[in-house]
């Protein structure tokens, strides 16, 4: 089990940088020699990288097929109206 | 960058649909109503209300999609929308546990602890939500975030929006946004491990 130190402190600060991209090539190298050397620090990167990419997912995945038929007819609608008045539907 | 494809394609469809092109507008209209559907469903919690935040989506793109001057910032305009829409779900709603006059009013930071605001019990289209796709782990965890985390979470990653997207949406600071954006990653990880 390692030991928290100053550089987990910055770690935890700065990892969110690192997962989006924002460090430079310095900083993404501290992190990553420190995770080679602790546990707690590289199973943290990891886990929220798959936190990520498991929204990431989210975000792609389709809606249920009742409410997206719900939204196809409420465009269809809303199309056959013509583009004039489109507030008269509310 | 997945997120600037999005916003890429947003801005296509804007113009091809402010322009007249039927299909595009129909897709326009219906990628709208989507992102308000799950943005509402997944920050509020609650299937009804986020049905109506779809419909309000949905005329409320119809009608400004021709006056648009920046097809790029439509994104940011449509999500701004559907967030004020799910705040003015939250006003009407009589005998909520907990009336805000703010989505992003957290109650986090005060103790440290999460402040859990899931409204529906059954959830029956958070349940199909979840059978069409997303991870039911996740899907607890999120629920059990404060409200302004849930948020940020659903903005930044579900949706894909940037750090500046974001920021226009909710009027924070983009330092603010990341800030913010970290605690709610940190805390949706520590949810993770419990649920």
């Amino acid at each position: 089990m390692t030991m928290p130190s100053k550089t987990c402190e910055q770690i935890l600060t700065d990892i969110s940088g690192y997962l989006d991209g924002d460090l430079d090539a310095t900083a993404c190298e501290t992190i990553e020699q420190h995770c080679q050397q602790c546990s707690s620090c590289a199973a943290l990167v990891k886990g929220l990288r798959e936190t990520v990419g498991l929204c990431r997912q989210a975000g792609s995945a389709p809606l249920p097929d009742a409410v997206r038929q719900r939204a196809r007819e409420s465009v269809r609608r809303l199309l056959e109206r013509g583009p004039s008045r489109p507030s008269d539907a509310e | 960058m997945a997120n600037v494809d999005v916003k890429t394609e947003y801005a296509a469809l804007v113009k091809e649909a402010a322009a007249g092109d039927r299909d595009a507008m129909e897709r326009l209209l219906l990628r709208a109503q989507e992102a308000a559907y799950r943005f509402s469903l997944l920050v509020c919690g609650h299937p009804e209300d986020a049905e109506d935040v779809m419909q309000d989506a949905l005329l409320k793109t119809y009608q400004h999609v021709t006056d648009i001057s920046r097809p790029e910032a439509f994104r940011t305009w449509l999500y701004a929308t559907v967030r004020n829409a799910c705040l003015m779900k939250r006003r009407r709603r009589v005998g909520e546990p907990r009336q805000l006059v703010s989505l992003d009013d957290s109650g986090e930071d005060r103790d440290g602890s999460a402040t859990v605001d899931v409204v529906d019990p059954s959830r029956p289209a958070d349940q199909r939500l979840i059978d069409n796709g997303m991870d039911k782990q996740l899907r607890d965890a999120l629920a059990n975030l404060p409200r302004s985390q849930r948020m940020m979470i659903v903005m930044r990653e579900i949706e894909g929006l940037s750090t500046k997207e974001v920021a226009a949406v909710t009027g924070l600071s983009e330092a603010n946004v990341k800030t913010r954006l970290h605690r709610a990653r940190l805390m949706l990880r520590r949810q993770m491990e419990r649920v």
